[in-house]
């Protein structure tokens, strides 16, 4: 058998990749790794968990307030283990938990499913949907589809549409 | 590796030569190489080779037993097929350990077929029309869909079918000798209801049944943007009969809801391809795409069967084009899809190899069968000897692997660390199909795939922190890596 010098898988001889690494068997030798362009990158690179929830479990926060800045309008999520923020489109059944098209969503450039809040272990997180616009955490543009921590007083923008969080 | 000379060759002439021809050849290089002509090393072994050839070209009862010999081997100015292989290794050592080689076979026409003759089409589309298509789409699609219309030819069959909970016949399979109207009819396709793709199916076929000739070729284009539910398993059963009936079904799924998994087998199961479509705008030139491979086919339902010694076994089967594709080995028969007039199959073998003695030995026997439609054959057939020499010496360096070997096992491999992800994903590992689609993802930017390597990396950062991935990474991984065989070898389009 040959052995994978980046790995340790073994092969049968004549082998040319290593199906576990993808290393070319026959020059060996370390893997090189080349660092992307910052710019095909996402601005956000933040591990979500150094900033994230505390290390004990402590029963999580119970209720969480979503506070239309613009109007004031106040959305109390209780217990809420899921929730889609968008607008709602009834011809097309999209019903999202926080329907913000009553604060000028279709204006404000808010996506059908725009965001989702999630509550994970003792922490909610926020995730962008994919969404046309974006969805900004505290300025700062989230990379779709990767959750990110909420805290008290975090700002969120869903297109256009501003949001402060709350968390009692 | 070159078979042993070719008479033909030696002699300059072509396989169809007349035997005056094949004489006056055959005495114009006895001059030149004659051993009284010339000093030079090496003519008098080339004169024994050309007076070997016209010993037997010459003779014509010789020669068409010679003939017969070389349609075996696919030679024969009569085969429909040509078939050429490279070895990652022309020699192996005598070694008491199974060893893994790699067999790069290279299929294509072997007839000329002239460039503007075409078999009449017998085309049905079915089109999603649930909720989700509305808008720039379902626009999209009908624009597509009127362009379509203005490529066919008079001799060609069309139908449209439309699905949501229920399927409705748009434009039923004939002719389109009025193209105004067919596209009136198209235009007036209205968004509304679910997704379900068996009842598109069943009235698509349905339609195509109407004008199905052996004499034509016979194809079903699926496009939805949904998942259906429950009819997964009829939906199978409905390609797989579509396959017996000689219609396959090109799959197309746009967005990135849709099952892929089910129009992937859809697609296989019927020998035909599919496609994943990000913009609606990218329909019409998919359409387009499909036309042009279906005014090109040269064989369909190509099959080769492996018939092995004791001495080897056959790991795995890629084929590498239109994209990268592992084959079902079934008892060893292999189905490899339709041959494109204008660009060779390939495939990839992986065999391991048992221990041998020094010597030469014939591992396997490659057929490759298949029905030539456009020159009205049926069930032609090429047989290639996959023989292989071993040495008792072991070899002081590496062996050199053929570039083109390299190039493609590299693709492979990712192709394949990407099955592995999946599968781990499936098991539930979510540690495991992470750290494989970070490597996965080294490897993707050694080969300058940034693109893919970086959409491979966001999706391993998604699944480390949520557990799951994101349908539209899941979907770009999965049909980028698969196109990655793309980006070389196909210099036509």
């Amino acid at each position: 058998m040959i052995e994978c010098p980046s790995c340790g898988r073994q092969h049968r001889p004549g082998t040319l990749f290593c199906s576990e690494c993808g290393v070319y068997l026959l020059t060996g030798g370390p893997l090189r790794t080349e660092p992307l362009p910052e710019s095909e990158m996402p601005a956000s690179r933040a591990d979500p968990w150094a900033a994230g929830a505390p290390a004990t479990a402590e029963a999580p926060p119970a209720t969480l307030t979503i506070t239309v800045v613009a109007n004031g309008r106040q959305i109390p999520l209780i217990n809420t283990k899921e929730c889609v923020i968008g607008r709602l489109d009834a011809t097309r059944g999209v019903f999202p938990d926080v329907d913000l098209s009553p604060d000028g969503g279709l204006e404000g450039g808010v996506s059908r499913r725009h965001a989702r809040i999630q509550q994970q272990r003792t922490q909610y997180f926020i995730e962008d949907l994919g969404s046309a616009n974006g969805t900004f955490l505290n300025g700062q543009r989230l990379t779709p589809y990767l959750p990110h921590p909420l805290h008290d007083g975090d700002e969120l923008q869903i297109g256009r549409i501003r949001l402060q969080i709350g968390l009692h | 590796m070159e078979t042993s000379r070719d008479y033909y060759t030696v002699l300059g002439v072509p396989p169809d030569a007349t035997p005056e021809e094949i004489k006056k050849a055959y005495r114009q290089l006895a001059r030149q190489y004659h051993p009284d002509a010339q000093e030079a090393p090496g003519t008098a072994m080339l004169f024994r080779e050309v007076q070997a050839a016209y010993d037997v070209i010459g003779d014509a009862a010789k020669r068409a037993a010679y003939d017969r010999t070389r349609a075996d081997v696919g030679l024969s100015p009569e085969s429909a097929f040509q078939i050429r292989l490279q070895y990652s290794r022309d020699v192996l050592p005598c070694i008491e350990e199974e060893q893994v080689l790699y067999v790069l076979a290279n299929i294509q026409a072997a007839q000329a077929i002239q460039r503007r003759q075409r078999l009449p089409l017998n085309l049905g589309l079915v089109l999603d029309r649930s909720t989700s298509m509305q808008g720039p789409r379902l626009d999209q699609v009908k624009a597509a869909t009127c362009q379509l219309i203005d490529t066919l030819d008079k001799d060609d069959s069309f139908s449209v079918v439309t699905f949501s909970d229920h399927a409705e016949v748009v434009w039923a399979s004939q002719a389109v000798n009025d193209p105004i109207r067919a596209k009136a009819k198209v235009n007036a396709i209205q968004a509304s209801g679910g997704t379900e793709i068996l009842q598109g199916m069943l009235a698509g076929l349905g339609e195509l049944e109407k004008r199905r000739r052996t004499q034509a070729i016979n194809r079903l284009i699926l496009l939805t943007d949904g998942q259906t539910y429950g009819d997964e398993d009829k939906c199978l059963a409905q390609a797989v009969e579509a396959k017996r009936r000689g219609i396959s079904i090109t799959c197309m799924g746009l967005g990135e809801d849709w099952n892929d998994t089910l129009l992937d087998a859809i697609a296989s199961r019927s020998g035909g391809t599919s496609a994943y479509v990000t913009n609606a705008d990218d329909v019409s030139r998919l359409f387009r795409d499909q036309l042009h491979g279906l005014g090109t086919l040269y064989a369909s339902d190509l099959q080769m069967t492996v018939r092995r010694s004791e001495g080897m076994t056959l790991k795995s089967v890629f084929r590498l084009t239109p994209y990268l594709v592992r084959l079902t080995l079934d008892q060893d028969v292999i189905s490899l899809g339709t041959l494109q007039t204008d660009s060779p199959l390939t495939l990839l073998l992986e065999l391991i190899i048992h221990s041998h003695p020094p010597g030469t030995h014939r591992l396997a026997q490659l057929e490759i069968t298949g029905d030539v439609p456009i020159l009205e054959r049926r069930g032609e057939r090429l047989r290639q000897d996959l023989t292989l020499d071993f040495t008792p010496q072991t070899p002081s360096a590496p062996p050199a692997v053929p570039p083109a070997i390299l190039s493609v096992l590299a693709k492979i491999t990712i192709f394949q660390m990407q099955e592995n992800a999946w599968k781990s994903l499936e098991k539930g590992d979510v540690a495991e199909a992470t750290r494989r689609l970070e490597a996965m993802a080294t490897r993707l930017l050694d080969l300058g795939e940034h693109q893919l390597a970086r959409a491979a990396l966001l999706e391993a950062g998604r699944l480390a922190r949520s557990g799951h991935l994101s349908p539209a990474g899941r979907k770009t991984i999965k049909y980028g890596t698969r196109s990655l065989s793309l980006t070389q070898g196909r210099s036509h389009d």
